[in-house]
């Protein structure tokens, strides 16, 4: 995750020495994720989600550590890491794009905002591209907040899941965002 | 039936009782007490973030493994972080002031008395590395 690292670093650096706008960024963001079908329900939060948001160019970044997803079950946990997420492999999965219907301006007036990112995906080491609706949402305080929800078909990530548990495992997999950041 | 096949049909009605009681436990078992558990490796939060810093790859290999282990990491506290869900991050001093190594604990797991330079020691499952290193349900070690 240098990448994310030397952006903060960066982040850091770069308003000092050009006077520029401040990025934001936060490191116990929050993804929380479902699966839904008459068989069983299944749910898994992350409150370790890395994020890092520079208005000025609206790019907007993503990370987290897939074994920091956790279970109420622990079976369901390994099965998750072990069968479908390879998380050995692929240990971390990322978003890597641009936040679209918010100028730089706009972060510093409280409102809420709707916003379009538009960038990708990287699950289980399959890249794709994404287009999702979220909101984000600046306090009178200054604190920004992004929240979204999307869905994510397991298959597309090359995420194979065996026949006889298709039944237990939603064909779309809702992830839920809820991010605040704190100025960088 | 003969009494051998009677004695043949309740062991096998035992078997499949018992496979049934372990793998209906084995389904719905919670996790275990990080406290509970024993730490595979014993380290400080400097020499953690600097195993990682120097190759995330090898790192992760030893410190988060195949299947997951508990680590034990002595620092100092930067800080401690109420965040959502009922968690509080405690992030042990590294030395590098763009990293560090943050625990995280249920609210009701951190010590009363625990507050900013003191030195305390921690159980938790190290996840790997983002810009910190990450240990999820951590537990104090008194």
């Amino acid at each position: 995750m240098k990448t994310l690292k030397n952006l903060l670093l960066l982040s850091t650096l770069i308003p000092m020495m050009a006077g520029a706008q401040e990025r934001y960024g936060t490191r116990s963001g929050h993804i929380t994720f479902f699966s839904e079908t008459p068989m069983e329900n299944i749910e898994a939060h992350n409150h370790k989600v890395s994020s890092v948001i520079d208005p000025a160019t609206g790019a907007i970044q993503f990370a987290v550590l897939v074994k920091a997803f956790e279970f109420e079950k622990s079976l369901m946990q390994e099965h998750f890491n072990e069968n479908y997420m390879e998380s050995n492999t692929f240990p971390k999965a990322d978003l890597k794009g641009t936040v679209e219907g918010m100028s730089a301006a706009q972060y510093k007036v409280p409102g809420v905002y709707a916003v379009t990112v538009k960038g990708d995906l990287t699950i289980h080491g399959v890249t794709r591209k994404v287009v999702e609706k979220g909101t984000i949402t600046v306090e009178k305080s200054g604190a920004v907040v992004a929240t979204s929800e999307f869905k994510v078909k397991p298959e597309d990530h090359g995420i194979a899941i065996p026949g006889v548990v298709r039944p237990n495992i939603a064909e779309h997999i809702l992830v839920k965002v809820n991010m605040s950041y704190d100025k960088l | 039936m003969t009494m051998k096949s009677r004695t043949i049909v309740s062991l096998a009605a035992a078997v499949v009782l018992i496979v049934g009681a372990y793998i209906a436990w084995d389904s719905f078992r919670g996790h275990a007490e990080t406290v509970h558990r024993e730490a595979k490796y014993a380290i400080s939060a400097t020499e953690l973030l600097a195993a990682f810093t120097a190759d995330e790859r090898a790192a992760t290999e030893q410190y988060v493994g195949v299947s997951e282990q508990v680590l034990e990491v002595t620092g100092s506290i930067r800080a401690m972080e109420s965040i959502s869900g009922g968690k509080t991050n405690v992030v042990l001093e590294t030395n590098d002031p763009l990293a560090a190594v943050v625990c995280e604990f249920d609210d009701p797991d951190v010590p009363q008395d625990w507050r900013a330079g003191a030195v305390v020691k921690v159980k938790g499952v190290c996840t790997g590395m983002l810009m910190d290193v990450v240990l999820v349900r951590c537990a104090a070690v008194k």
